[in-house]
């Protein structure tokens, strides 16, 4: 049956090939494409080269390329390196990280604002993919879970200048304080923490909702029945069945959340303040203007990077255990 | 089994919908205080809104920067799909035959840019091109936001590929057909729907992208940087009626493309 080698394909390009109709047809009766992609694919090493070239030619150079050449300007003492001479590598661009507070406090105030944000969009968005996959009417389920959907394809950018809006001094929610009578002047909601962190969650809900939503769906119903009938109360059957069920849902979420709040950078600049700087801030600074403080920029995007994916690693593995939590 | 008896009772339950409004409020609350505040009869963006108007939406139809930066991001976000959609499928193709090793590897290393956090991966890729003695522009811009999309069309191609059955390209190729012609044939066909819902959503992506644009982008705005510049230099209504605008396009657009892949996901 499945005889690979049938008279048809190893005929040769100008053995009685198989005809088809419309353009493939054409395409595959032409000549150039005889003596083209139908001779690679005549031959097992003809196919193969076709099917290897693009795809690891493309992951070399642009998904390792870019990060490789980080890495390596980050040693650099100069960049671009001067003419007829070169390039020393160094660890000083590293030093530097560690010599100076102006640099470190930010660092560890970028992670832990991170963390937190994970955490809050974990504990806000939980219920709310729980509700969606497992609450609400099954034939209103695509309904309820397009509308969460919708004000994420607004944009980056859009949806943090809609915050400002909301945030402002004269913005809705300070209007609104002060008409209910709550407030006799604005309060300062925008250029702090709280606005930063509102945006940022405001940003990445949708990167907690997903893998969360995926994975309280598949969680079969029987099971919570069962606990149930066997006596235990809902907050025994959310501990001992749900949650442990959902684990996968949460480690790729907080994972994709704090990784992805690792490296926000719209949101610090227009709804952070002078008393919010946080790592990317520092990071970008040094790549405005002339390039002969990239190295120190590139020691330290290597720093902010090591440090984001040790710490989602290591969550995995702690929370993960297992080896199938993968991002898909 | 029926869903009502899944966690809680009713009290629990009426709790779970209030949550779940109230977080639409907070998804959709600061989009429509834009919406409203684009047709505010006043120079400068304050609540409460006392006279109506439409003239923002006129200004911003007529304005030549907004339209020559929406041009240009729809051409970056085409030609980053052209070349997302090619390589991914391509990438994908390649994880998902046989007799390839090391495949987890291969798929991790498809995943990359998907896990480094944009502001690095914005840096890196600035610093790529610059070690290329490329140009910041046009060609970077479409570069880093490919770099970008790869990973997403990777993802969904490989989810959709595992529903196929295996034996349909083994039947097109018993019938003579070779391998190319049976992608092009058997393969693409049934990747069809879901390809399509992909690409749209590779252009949403990088219609949306700021940080890469940001670090790669020439002097010509695209409709972020444009919207980011807008918004530093002075508030004018203006940003309201241009953004609306684009929230409409994007969640039709958007919502299209769902349709698409859910679709391909029941059949």
């Amino acid at each position: 049956m499945n005889d690979r080698d049938n008279p048809a394909r190893s005929g040769g390009p100008t053995g009685n090939a198989p005809r088809y109709s419309g353009w493939i047809g054409r395409l595959a009766g032409s000549s150039a494409y005889r003596f083209s992609i139908g001779m690679l694919a005549q031959s097992r090493a003809g196919r193969l080269a076709m099917l290897l070239a693009v795809p690891l030619l493309w992951i070399v150079v642009f998904h390792i390329g870019p990060i490789f050449q980080l890495a390596r300007i980050s040693f650099l003492q100069q960049f671009p390196i001067p003419a007829g001479s070169s390039g020393a590598y160094t660890w000083a661009n590293y030093q530097i990280f560690f010599a100076d507070s102006v640099y470190f406090v930010p660092f560890v105030r970028s992670l832990i604002f991170s963390a937190c944000v994970t955490l809050a969009a974990l504990v806000i968005v939980y219920p709310v993919a729980y509700y969606v996959a497992k609450v609400v009417d099954p034939r209103r389920r695509t309904k309820a879970l397009l509308l969460l959907l919708v004000p994420f394809w607004a944009g980056e950018l859009i949806r943090t200048f809609s915050v400002i809006m909301l945030l402002a001094n004269r913005g809705a929610a300070n209007v609104l304080m002060r008409e209910l009578g709550l407030i006799d002047r604005p309060i300062p909601l925008l250029y702090n923490y709280f606005s930063l962190s509102f945006g940022v969650l405001y940003l990445i809900a949708l990167f907690m909702l997903l893998p969360l939503y995926a994975a309280i769906e598949k969680i079969p119903s029987h099971l919570v029945d069962a606990a149930a009938d066997l006596g235990a109360g809902p907050l025994t059957r959310f501990r001992r069945i749900i949650l442990p069920l959902s684990k996968d849902g949460i480690v790729s979420g907080c994972s994709l959340v704090f990784l992805t709040c690792v490296g926000v950078f719209a949101s610090p600049l227009l709804l952070g303040g002078p008393g919010t700087v946080i790592f990317p801030e520092i990071i970008s600074a040094f790549f405005h203007g002339a390039s002969d403080k990239w190295p120190v920029g590139a020691a330290f995007s290597m720093i902010m990077l090591v440090a984001a994916l040790a710490i989602a690693g290591l969550f995995m593995r702690i929370v993960g255990g297992s080896r199938s939590t993968r991002f898909m | 089994m029926s869903n009502k008896s899944f966690l809680f009772a009713d009290a629990p339950r009426t709790m779970l919908t209030g949550f779940y409004w109230a977080f639409v409020i907070y998804l959709l609350g600061p989009l429509l205080l834009m919406f409203a505040m684009s047709f505010k009869d006043a120079t400068f963006i304050a609540f409460p809104i006392s006279n109506w108007t439409l003239d923002w939406y006129a200004k911003v139809v007529q304005d030549q920067q907004f339209l020559s930066a929406f041009v240009y991001s729809l051409f970056i976000a085409f030609a980053t799909t052209c070349f997302a959609t090619i390589i991914g499928v391509w990438i994908s193709m390649l994880i998902s035959a046989e007799g390839i090793w090391g495949k987890a590897l291969l798929f991790a290393l498809a995943c990359l840019p998907a896990v480094v956090p944009g502001m690095i991966s914005a840096i890196s890729l600035r610093i790529f091109v610059s070690v290329l003695d490329m140009q910041t522009g046009t060609a970077a811009i479409i570069m880093g936001h490919t770099v970008h999309a790869v990973p997403f069309v990777v993802i969904m191609v490989l989810t959709r590929l595992r529903t196929m059955p295996a034996n349909l390209v083994d039947a097109a190729r018993d019938l003579g057909a070779d391998s190319f012609i049976a992608f092009c044939r058997v393969t693409l066909p049934f990747l069809g729907p879901a390809l399509v819902g992909g690409m749209i959503f590779c252009a949403l992506t990088s219609i949306d992208d700021f940080v890469r644009t940001f670090f790669l982008g020439g002097y010509r705005p695209t409709l972020p940087m444009l919207i980011f510049a807008k918004v530093q230099g002075g508030m004018s209504p203006e940003i309201n009626a241009m953004a609306t605008l684009v929230v409409i396009v994007t969640a039709a657009v958007g919502l299209y493309a769902e349709r698409l892949t859910r679709r391909s996901r029941i059949s």
